[in-house]
């Protein structure tokens, strides 16, 4: 690693990004950078895992341990990494369809096992990679290469989905208020336990034109102005069900006392489990017939 | 005396027939004798009829054995429905439980035994302790008739028994005694008495699953991440027990590609990685197999291949997984193949599957099969000492100091892996084709390079004959070629046939893929008629075979479907009748 861990340059990698001018993850890309900056570690101290998408391409960008996987797949590969390697820092990232559609089956997992783990999604409401088809999270009625007479389907609410499943830290920022939203990033990794934040991330190419930059800073609603300090979960839940109408930023739900992750339950099994310090080579040990 | 026997019991769930079935294999082992035990069960999940068959001998066993010597029926209709994996011929001795006599008294047999001996098990278990008893009385006849044990049967028994306290002990004894007294006031025809078994140094009793867990304990396995599924299942279990104590971990996931995608992820972190599953799990890991082959992963899969598409026979013995393993998932992309042929086997397979994962970066799949998954098998002690442990190439201080490339091509190309948490390794491992560095590169020269580098790693691995047994007569024109559990059937037939003295030899492959062509071929040469014999419809391993070198056409493929496995006698016929016949 060149640089000091508390600058933002310090996690700028040499590639170059293959985004349209104008994406939303541009400006995430920066959040990252200046949230890993606020948390201070190095670079090799750090692993960023990602799925396939426009979105799941962030990692590259950086200069921390990377791994762009396969779609939808991210939040396994994080738990692996995560549960035997408990002393990095682990940060998740996909867009909606990575996330709420072909991986939207182990999201409820990685929230109920608890592991430390931040996972942002930039939600774009459209596949970006694929040029455009209908995404989870494209509201009814919106057309796009796929629903040409606009969608027939309800959207899914990540942030409902994620409060449901008992995450312990849920938020939603966008690029268009970057001190926000490295705030919220800084603060989902500081968190100690499952935290998801929901980036409202405009795609200029495919995307809707009223969740583009200019629209969004206008429509911005804090939660902090509306008097939701998301210490509160069923009131955050309340706030949460406006996903789609309302542009809420800022933190739903933050558990006020987190519970135990699954990584210090594993090394708090492992630490009872291997007390006398078992010899791997004796494994076989109890093949012996006796009588 | 004879030095080998072949025991079938069958009965309905509460009578314990499995549970005599273990017992006797335990106190056989105990007193030094070799055995094997392979259960099975009907379709419901608890109760249903259940069946066992032992085989004990004063010499090492390679399989279940042939028709049985002894067949025990506690009622006619639960013995019946294992069909072929219960065969009586004319030679067998069948005890069957008196009450259960048919109408016309004819036995429900198609030969008819050398012998059947119909015992009112029920009535003297039913003296001695009641219905649950009836198990016990049926170690007392087989122990008397056959010789097997008694001693270390008792002895057991009471160490079994111990927590239950005196009274149950003595009933217990009762009842062996009453069967053993039965046994020897109704002596058999023609005695059949085990010689006693050679002294030896120890003995080890595991069935395959169990023993690949631990051998998985033993090979450094840091962590597993799987999904439940007959009859991998125990694998996990018993990791999920013992793991932890070694600072290890697991994670019980979701489905099966958060099971592997777990194993990616640890060994991404540079940790000794491991998933176990059957046919319709090892279907949803494909697409991350590949990712694991193209970031170049080190990592074990271990399929228990059960019968058939789908959910197919779960519990069933089949060996048509070897396409799959070979071929599962896009692009160009060669994965080792590993499989064991016995318990024994379980060991070394699963510790050179994780050398090999290691030493090439790659994911390794171990196809075992539902019959050395579950059945029980003495062994002798292994020497856990003098095992090797590969590490995967680490990057020195140079390849760190400045511009590390993950991917460099090297001659071997086998290129230093760094992991998460080494300072300077920093690198972005993908599933996108990468140029040295990683970066994501989409040109066809890279891509070539890549591949090429991917594929060509494995040339030493062709080299090894330690991952191939050849047996038998280098000068015979007559060979066989088996691989998993039809392996240890072919190696007892070939024996049989050699002591007749035809001239016959044996190759047995542990490593299936990718094709070591040249010892296929060496094998080969010479040969003008064989069988490959393997327990699948379409005979996958001649096929594969057939695609890559020059099979001579008088060996043939020998294989049908599964559930109906092979046995010793069949393929000593099939030799038999080869030799005969003239090869134009
Ligand atoms: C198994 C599989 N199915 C389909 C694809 C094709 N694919 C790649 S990205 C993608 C969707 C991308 O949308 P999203 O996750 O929202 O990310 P974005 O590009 O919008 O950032 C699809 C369908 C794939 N790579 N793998
Ligand atoms: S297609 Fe949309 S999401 Fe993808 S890079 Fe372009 S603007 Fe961004
Ligand atoms: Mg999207």
């Amino acid at each position: 690693m060149s640089g000091a861990c508390n600058d933002p340059k310090t996690f700028k990698s040499d590639l170059k990004p293959i985004w349209c001018p104008g994406c939303g993850d541009f400006g995430v890309l920066q959040a990252v950078y200046r949230a890993l900056a606020a948390i201070g570690r190095p670079t090799h101290e750090i692993a960023f895992i990602s799925g396939i998408g426009c979105s799941s391409r962030i990692p590259g960008y950086t200069t921390v341990y990377g791994f762009n996987t396969v779609h939808g797949r991210a939040l396994p590969i994080a738990q692996g990494l995560k549960t035997a390697n408990p002393d990095l820092l682990v940060l998740v990232a996909g867009g909606d369809g990575d996330g709420f559609s072909i991986g939207g089956g182990h999201v409820p997992h990685a929230i109920r096992r608890n592991h430390d783990l931040t996972y942002i999604v930039m939600d774009n409401q459209i596949y970006g990679l694929t040029k455009g088809q209908l995404s989870p999270t494209t509201p009814k009625g919106e057309t796009t290469v796929t629903s040409p007479y606009g969608s027939f389907e309800e959207p899914v609410n990540p942030l409902l989905y994620c409060l449901a499943y008992g995450a312990g830290y849920v938020a939603q920022g966008t690029p268009a208020d970057l001190p926000g939203l490295t705030a919220l990033i800084e603060e989902g990794l500081r968190y100690p336990g499952f935290a998801f934040i929901n980036i409202q991330s405009p795609c200029v190419t495919y995307g809707d034109s009223e969740m583009q930059m200019k629209e969004q800073r206008a429509a911005l609603r804090p939660l902090l102005a509306e008097g939701h300090d998301g210490s509160d979960r069923i009131k955050g839940m309340d706030l949460a069900q406006q996903y789609g109408r309302t542009l809420h930023t800022g933190v739903f739900y933050r558990n006020p006392t987190p519970p135990p992750t699954y990584d210090q339950l594993v090394r708090e099994r492992q630490a009872d489990q291997g007390k006398d310090q078992p010899d791997r080579r004796r494994a076989l040990d109890r093949f012996a017939v006796r009588h | 005396m004879i030095n080998d026997i072949c025991i079938g019991m069958a009965g309905s769930g509460g009578d314990g027939i499995v549970a005599a079935g273990e017992a006797l294999l335990n106190s056989a082992a105990a007193a030094g004798y070799h055995g094997m035990l392979t259960k099975s069960f009907g379709p419901q999940i608890r109760g249903g009829e259940s069946s066992c068959r032992l085989r004990i001998s004063t010499q090492p066993v390679l399989n279940p054995g042939s028709e049985l010597d002894v067949a025990v029926a506690l009622n006619w209709d639960d013995f019946l429905k294992f069909g072929s994996e219960l065969p009586t011929d004319a030679r067998s001795i069948v005890i069957y439980e008196e009450s259960a006599k048919t109408p016309d008294g004819k036995l429900p047999l198609k030969i008819a035994p050398g012998e059947a001996i119909a015992v009112p098990i029920a009535a003297i278990a039913r003296a001695h302790g009641g219905d649950r008893a009836k198990n016990t009385v049926v170690l007392g006849l087989l122990s008397a008739w056959f010789g097997l044990a008694p001693e270390s049967i008792l002895a057991g028994m009471r160490k079994r028994l111990k927590k239950k306290g005196p009274e149950v002990i003595a009933a217990a004894e009762q009842a062996f005694q009453a069967g053993a007294d039965h046994a020897r006031a109704n002596p058999l025809k023609t005695a059949r008495l085990m010689a006693p078994p050679a002294a030896r140094q120890g003995v080890w009793l595991a069935d395959g699953n169990d023993l690949t867990a631990a051998a998985a304990i033993v090979a450094g396995c840091d962590f597993f991440g799987g999904y439940p599924i007959t009859p991998s299942t125990e694998i996990m279990q018993t990791l999920s027990r013992d793991i932890w104590a070694y600072g290890g971990s697991l994670l019980q996931c979701e489905d099966e590609i958060a099971g592997i995608g777990a194993c990616v992820g640890a060994s991404f972190g540079g940790k000794r990685a491991m998933t176990a599953t059957s046919g319709p799990g090892m279907s949803l890991k494909t697409e991350m197999l590949g990712l694991a082959t193209i970031a170049e992963l080190p990592l074990v899969v271990v399929n228990v291949q059960r019968g058939g598409p789908a959910t197919g026979l779960p519990t069933k013995l089949e060996q048509a997984d070897l396409f799959q393993a070979c071929y599962s998932g896009h692009g160009d992309a060669v994965r080792p193949v590993l499989a064991p042929t016995s318990v024994a086997d379980a060991f070394r397979v699963t510790v050179d599957a994780f050398n090999i994962a290691e030493e090439f970066q790659t994911p390794v799949i171990v196809l075992s099969d539902q019959e050395i998954s579950q059945r029980k098998e003495t062994l002798e002690p292994i020497d856990t000492s003098t095992v090797q442990l590969v590490e995967r190439r680490r990057p020195t201080p140079e390849d760190l100091a400045g511009g590390y490339k993950r991917f460099k091509l090297t001659p071997d190309g086998i290129s230093p892996i760094s992991h998460p948490g080494l300072a300077g390794g920093e690198y972005l491992a993908a599933g996108i084709e990468h140029n040295e560095s990683g970066a994501p590169a989409s040109g066809g020269a890279n891509h070539q390079r890549m591949t090429e580098k991917r594929i060509g790693k494995f040339a030493p691995l062709l080299k090894r004959r330690e991952l191939f047994l050849v047996e038998g007569d280098a000068d015979a024109d007559l060979g066989i070629i088996s691989w998993g559990s039809s392996a240890g059937i072919c190696r007892e037939a070939v024996q049989t046939v050699r002591q007749e003295g035809l001239k016959v030899r044996i190759l047995v492959p542990y490593l299936l893929y990718p094709v070591a062509e040249e010892i296929f071929s060496d094998f080969l040469k010479g040969l003008t008629k064989g069988l490959v014999v393997e327990q699948s419809y379409q005979g996958q391993l001649y096929r594969i075979l057939r695609s890559f070198i020059t099979v001579p056409n008088g060996v043939r493929p020998y294989c049908r479907a599964g559930a109906n496995p092979f046995r010793p006698s069949e393929i000593v016929a099939q030799i038999r009748a080869l030799a005969q016949r003239s090869v134009p």
